[in-house]
């Protein structure tokens, strides 16, 4: 299947200032994350993918267009969530999304009815004809979701759609998002700076850092790199240095071993090194608390980045999308 | 009573075979979608209603209310004159005419410029609501295509209606042209002119309200723009005595010169040619179109 984004050696300068270095990005369907930390180069990918940038070097496709070529054709399938939340305080939240879907193609009558039911989708059903400049910053994120899933795109690149969202409405908005990715089978982008939202909602996530790709994949691929054991010891008072005696045990069979307080991280995981826990622990005396495989977060993904990027031309980052029912 | 019970049987029935479940709710839309011919419509019209505050509260509403009523109050007035007192009593040269009209609302028209243009152009920018259109079917040029559509129509309300509401009522009252050819041809001179007075309006406040984002500086921009021009041709021509061509650089009065000029009329300036003042109309209209694309074109719009 096609992937949903493909970059090859993607450049974007401004002036003296490269924002994207030589990024090469295969994005499949599903929920994707675009991680990075402010000035990472996220809004300038998503500028260059919708076509607002022309990039200095490389190449672009979306949704198999390219978006300086075939711009027009490319955004009346994307919507498109702003990171901006200034929008015209005057104008209700119904009139907007009516007036967005009818600016990305839709008849009059079509728009009408399907800017209440994204906003109906959306949880603001009962507050549509509320003025936008009196709704909350969570009600305003929620209506440029609306606006953008209104004309029904087949991608939506959402910029930052949790920002300035408290936690409870920012699981709530994870949850739409992910709910509308897999009920109407829309590929959606989003960009975080918060890891761990990426991680729940994303199947699959792009890492950025001051312009340049630090890895990208599946976020189970991403987890599966880094295998392990995670031991963890009951502290126990009158037997103080037990963490440290398990640990030298294990070395001492040939394991490589980190030690953090009574946390014990153990580099390989096959039955050899199960059967070395097993023993290190009785042979110290300690007691066991918790014994599991070693997950890796994706904040290792930047104290530890893959020395090779997780760009697989045969594997899109996402899963496989069935076709769009039509 | 039987028939009564029939026939509201039947009735329900009938009504059992029109009733539907609407099964309302998001859903995949597979229809027809409309170009950007569609989006340039839609977003003109959003202009449109933004310019005249309609669907915004009643504070948005009113001074361009103010300006239309300012435009129209003089043709009103007149009629009013015409209805009331025969124009064999107080001389056909008590009316204005429909190119002298314009005079009576300069004021409005600027001030209706003023407003305009800042609301068309300058929101967008400050909302971010550029890159929201952006990332639709509309690129930079149907983008500006259609705020040139919402400022075109918004203005000519201002510059087309009261010529031609003076017009309509003249002729219900028996005091406007007899021949239907020359009814005609008034009527074209009434809509030519309104276009001219209109493109170039249009193009030199879009032209200063690009520069800004802030719309109190884009409306005092436009104004000084079209006062300190008219201020400015008047010194060179007058007291430095340069040549009668300076008068083209002021751009408050060279759109309603060519309006004169359309109707007919020798102008306020005989001293320029009818050409002269084409010419100058159609620089400065291109020169505004310029500066408003290479904003654009310079604009960078990330987000």
């Amino acid at each position: 299947m096609a992937p949903v984004v493909l970059t090859r050696a993607l450049t974007v300068q401004f002036g003296a200032t490269t924002a994207l270095d030589a990024v090469d990005v295969e994005i499949g369907g599903g929920v994707t994350g675009l991680v990075g930390a402010n000035g990472a180069g996220k809004t300038t990918l998503f500028s260059t993918l919708l076509g607002l940038l022309r990039p200095t070097s490389g190449a672009v496709s979306v949704l198999g267009l390219e978006p300086r070529r075939n711009g027009r054709e490319l955004r009346a399938s994307v919507g498109y969530g702003s990171e901006r939340n200034v929008f015209p305080d005057d104008l209700r939240a119904y009139d907007f999304v009516r007036h967005m879907a009818e600016v990305r193609g839709l008849p009059r009558r079509e728009a009408r009815n399907r800017a209440s039911d994204a906003l109906w989708l959306v949880g603001l059903g009962e507050e549509r004809f509320r003025p936008l400049g009196t709704m909350s910053t969570g009600q305003r994120q929620r209506v440029k979701l609306a606006q953008a899933v209104a004309a029904d795109p087949s991608l939506m690149l959402l910029d930052e759609p949790t920002d300035g969202l408290d936690p409870v409405q920012r699981d709530e908005m994870l949850g739409l998002i992910r709910t509308i990715s897999e009920e109407f089978s829309i590929d959606v982008v989003l960009s975080s700076h918060v890891l761990e939202e990426v991680e729940r909602v994303c199947d699959a996530v792009v890492v950025l850092d001051a312009g340049r790709l630090v890895t990208s994949g599946r976020l189970t691929d991403l987890a599966a790199r880094q295998s392990g054991l995670v031991v963890e010891l009951v502290d126990v008072p009158d037997r103080p240095g037990t963490a440290e005696a398990v640990a030298a045990l294990m070395r001492a069979r040939g394991l490589a071993v980190e030690t953090v307080g009574g946390l014990l991280t153990v580099a390989s995981d096959d039955d050899a090194a199960l059967d070395a826990v097993r023993d290190a622990v009785a042979e110290a005396g300690a007691r066991l608390r918790s014994l599991g495989g070693r997950h890796r977060r994706l904040e290792d993904v930047f104290t530890q980045p893959d020395p090779e990027p997780a760009l697989d031309a045969e594997a899109p980052t996402g899963p496989p999308r069935d076709p769009m029912p039509t | 009573m039987t028939d009564a019970v029939s026939a509201a049987s039947a009735a329900s029935a009938a009504a059992d075979d029109e009733a539907r479940i609407l099964d309302r709710g998001y859903r995949r839309y597979t229809g027809h979608r409309r170009g950007v011919g569609g989006a340039i419509r839609s977003v003109a019209w959003q202009g449109l209603r933004s310019v005249l505050g309609l669907g915004r509260p009643a504070r948005a509403k009113v001074l361009p209310l103010a300006s239309i009523v300012f435009a129209y109050l003089p043709a009103v007035a007149f009629v009013g004159i015409a209805a009331v007192l025969p124009v064999d009593l107080i001389g056909e040269d008590a009316l204005p005419t429909y190119s002298d009209y314009y005079g009576f609302i300069i004021s409005a028209i600027v001030l209706f410029c003023a407003l305009a243009a800042p609301e068309v152009l300058v929101g967008d920018r400050r909302t971010g609501m550029l890159a929201l259109y952006l990332s639709t079917p509309l690129d930079r040029p149907s983008y500006l295509a259609a705020k040139v559509i919402a400022l075109a129509v918004a203005l000519a309300m201002v510059t087309v209606g009261p010529p031609l509401l003076l017009l309509v009522a003249y002729t219900f009252e028996g005091a406007g042209p007899e021949d239907v050819g020359d009814w005609l041809v008034l009527f074209m001179r009434i809509l030519i002119a309104g276009v001219a007075v209109t493109t170039a309006f249009a193009s030199t406040s879009m032209a200063a309200a690009s520069l800004t984002d802030r719309r109190a500086f884009a409306s005092v921009g436009i104004i000084l723009l079209l006062l300190v021009s008219a201020s400015l041709s008047g010194v060179l021509v007058d007291q430095a005595e340069l040549s009668d061509l300076w008068w083209t650089i002021n751009l408050l009065a060279m759109p309603f010169e060519l309006a004169q000029r359309i109707y007919g009329e020798p102008g306020d300036l005989p001293e320029l040619s009818t050409w002269t003042v084409v010419a100058a109309n159609l620089a400065w209209t291109l020169a505004g179109a310029a500066v408003v694309a290479w904003r654009y074109r310079r604009l960078r719009v990330t987000r």
